[in-house]
């Protein structure tokens, strides 16, 4: 149990590249952060920090008050599991799970205790005494799991642990680590680029890009708030589409001559130029075409089963929109499709620095 | 598949130079040293006699033989065991260092470029009781080194060249194996609550076990066989047969004593030591080898 607190850390390797630009954050007792973002965004290094496997080049982090900075790894109290698991070959399961607490002295008789009573809280009874080779994908990244739990750290640590698994496998995988960390109440943080996977498993979650957070927020805050164009476009799937428009008085003029009005009217910053999102979930099919509706073609349609995405041409814009639609209606495609951008869950950002402009109220 | 019927002869022919080298210089040699351990010959080769067992009793009773095998044992098992030792010191030491990598490797390796002979000359130069280098220093430090009169520091002194000429080979399997055992699993260790030291020992080391089991084989027979050249330029066996292995033996009985029945019977006793000491390594510490 414990809290993270990360003030101003900043990495910046020998050779003058710097991955990490002065990251803030507080982690709660008990609460799993997951931090998203694209590869190199510095996610996996952030979290390598906070393991003691990264030097801090400036900053500082401290577990429960206590600057942790020049700790070793051993000193932190905190597990990690590892994207490749990181399991010991030549130990059986048991030697795995119980390394850590037989370097830290723990009697034999008491060790073996532990490991079973974990090995029973995860399902791994009857594999205590093969090796990892002899294992499962899914059988690997259990062990992992449990060489983690086992020691009862102040902190988890996961490094995309679920990437090499099968998609199947993986949403099991994902439900049991967030059952678990909740009935152990362990602080963690958890790296990954798989935005279903942060959204799910996420108390808050933390969306990184470049070396920087751009937000930090429930899933659902993210999803209906997002403070850039960057987490818009990171967050939800399929990404949010978006519309180069034009803005006078209150309305909103895009390139194919729709006009939609802004619910509140003109937020005080706003240009003359804006870059409108919408969602694909939030395109709402109409039978007829007026003055608000998106005349558009579709050119490509995926059936989900229960929802349909079409991908569909709009006059003046280079990029296909996705719209999500009803799985049970038949759409064709070169088929004309009438869209209504639903007026409550329009996002509207600065064209060129990407910050969300002053928004119209949206339901959160 | 009958496409390859048809060219059945081809895998032959790509084979046959690798083939005709083994058998030229492999297997014609060590059967001829088979046949000629059962004949007693004269040394300029114009009439020999079969004698069966004779020459292997000749030299299995000889106490020279025995004393030649202790010798053997004592300059195998430290050369076996330094070079590896020292080869991984190295490794561990060249794998940690990040600036100038490539030219630290590249210098530990040259030694293994250098052949026999030489190094033992270079050797003999570096320790020449009146001229070398280094026993001017051992000598203002007191110690007086003649290896040519003493037997202990000949030893050592065949010992110490075959060490620095194996250990090249030694580092580049070592370097090779730690780079392949997974950084995770090393950081896995340290955040596990493993010290340096005790990630080494618990880690590192038993990963490294193939590598080590290859090498003990691998060292075993070129402490057994490989270093004639070195021990001959460097102490000829002397003094006084100090250090004299079975090896050299078998070249000094035959190519000097021109005893050529009871040296061969000596490389067959050696043939068959070897064999059984490589089976007995397989047998019982390849088990032992991790994953």
């Amino acid at each position: 149990m414990a809290t993270l607190s990360l003030d101003a850390l900043s990495k910046t390797y020998p050779n003058g590249v710097t991955a990490l630009h002065g990251v803030d954050l507080i982690i709660d007792d008990g609460e799993l952060v997951v931090v998203v973002g694209p590869s190199g965004c510095g996610k996996s290094t952030l979290l390598r920090m906070l393991a003691g496997l990264e030097s801090i080049s400036s900053g500082e982090l401290a577990i429960d008050g206590r600057r942790v900075n020049d700790l070793e790894p051993a000193q932190r109290d905190i597990a990690m599991v590892f994207q490749n698991y990181a399991l010991y070959p030549h130990m059986s399961v048991a030697d795995n799970m119980g390394y850590a607490l037989k370097n830290q002295g723990v009697p034999r008789a008491e060790r073996r205790r532990k490991v079973e009573e974990t090995a029973r809280l995860i399902g791994l009874e009857d594999l205590l005494d093969r090796r990892p080779k002899q294992l499962s994908g899914g059988q690997r990244q259990r062990v992992a799991m449990g060489r983690a739990i086992v020691r009862e750290p102040k902190v988890f640590l996961f490094d995309e642990p679920l990437s090499n698994l099968d998609a199947k496998l993986r949403v099991q995988m994902r439900i049991e680590i967030r059952r678990l960390q909740k009935r152990l109440g362990v602080t963690a943080v958890y790296v990954t680029h798989d935005q279903v996977e942060a959204m799910t498993l996420a108390d808050r979650l933390v969306v990184m890009n470049g070396g920087h957070i751009e937000q930090v927020g429930t899933p659902m805050h993210l999803y209906d708030q997002p403070a850039s164009r960057f987490v818009a476009s990171f967050i939800g799937s399929p990404s949010m589409n978006f519309i180069e428009a034009r803005h006078a008085d209150g309305v909103l003029t895009l390139p194919c001559g729709t006009h939609l009005p802004l619910r509140d009217g003109s937020p005080a910053e706003i240009g003359d130029a804006v870059c409108l999102g919408v969602r694909p979930e939030h395109l709402v099919q109409v039978s007829h075409s007026d003055d608000t509706t998106l005349v558009t073609e579709v050119e490509l349609v995926e059936p989900l089963g229960a929802d349909t995405l079409a991908h569909v041409r709009l006059d003046g814009q280079a990029e296909l929109l996705v719209a999500r639609l009803d799985g049970a209606q038949h759409i064709a495609e070169g088929e004309r499709l009438y869209l209504r951008p639903d007026p409550e869950r329009l996002h509207l950002f600065d064209p060129q620095e990407g910050h969300r402009l002053a928004a119209p109220e949206t339901a959160s | 598949m009958a496409t390859f019927q048809r060219h059945r002869l081809t895998p032959w022919l790509l084979l046959s130079p690798q083939l005709a080298i083994v058998a030229i210089f492999f297997f014609w040699p060590a059967f001829q040293a088979v046949i000629q351990a059962f004949y007693v010959q004269d040394p300029f080769g114009l009439g020999r006699a079969f004698v069966a067992f004779e020459n292997f009793t000749r030299v299995l009773g000889s106490a020279e033989y025995y004393r030649a095998l202790g010798t053997t044992v004592t300059f195998s098992i430290s050369v076996a065991l330094g070079a590896m030792a020292l080869a991984l010191l190295l490794a561990v030491l060249a794998d940690r260092v990040i600036k100038g990598a490539h030219g630290y490797k590249t210098l530990l390796i040259w030694p293994y470029a250098v052949a026999p002979a030489v190094a033992g000359v270079l050797w003999v130069f570096m320790l020449d009781p009146e001229l070398g280098l280094v026993s001017a220093w051992l000598g203002a430090m007191g110690i007086d080194w003649n290896h040519q009169l003493n037997g202990g520091q000949a030893m050592a002194l065949v010992i110490m060249a075959s060490i620095w000429k194996q250990m090249s080979y030694n580092f580049v399997f070592f370097l090779a194996g730690l780079q392949a055992i997974p950084k995770s699993l090393l950081e896995a260790a340290a955040i596990d609550n493993a010290g340096p030291w005790r990630r080494f020992w618990t880690i590192t080391f038993p990963l490294l076990s193939p590598t080590s089991f290859f090498l003990l084989v691998m060292n075993s027979v070129y402490a057994f066989f490989e270093t004639f050249g070195t021990i001959d330029a460097t102490t000829a066996g002397g003094p006084g047969g100090a250090t004299r292995t079975l090896v050299y033996k078998v070249y000094e009985d035959g190519f000097i004593g021109y005893d050529l029945g009871s040296s061969a019977a000596q490389s067959v006793l050696l043939m068959l030591l070897v064999g059984l000491l490589t089976l007995l390594q397989f047998r019982y510490l390849e088990r032992k080898v991790q994953y």
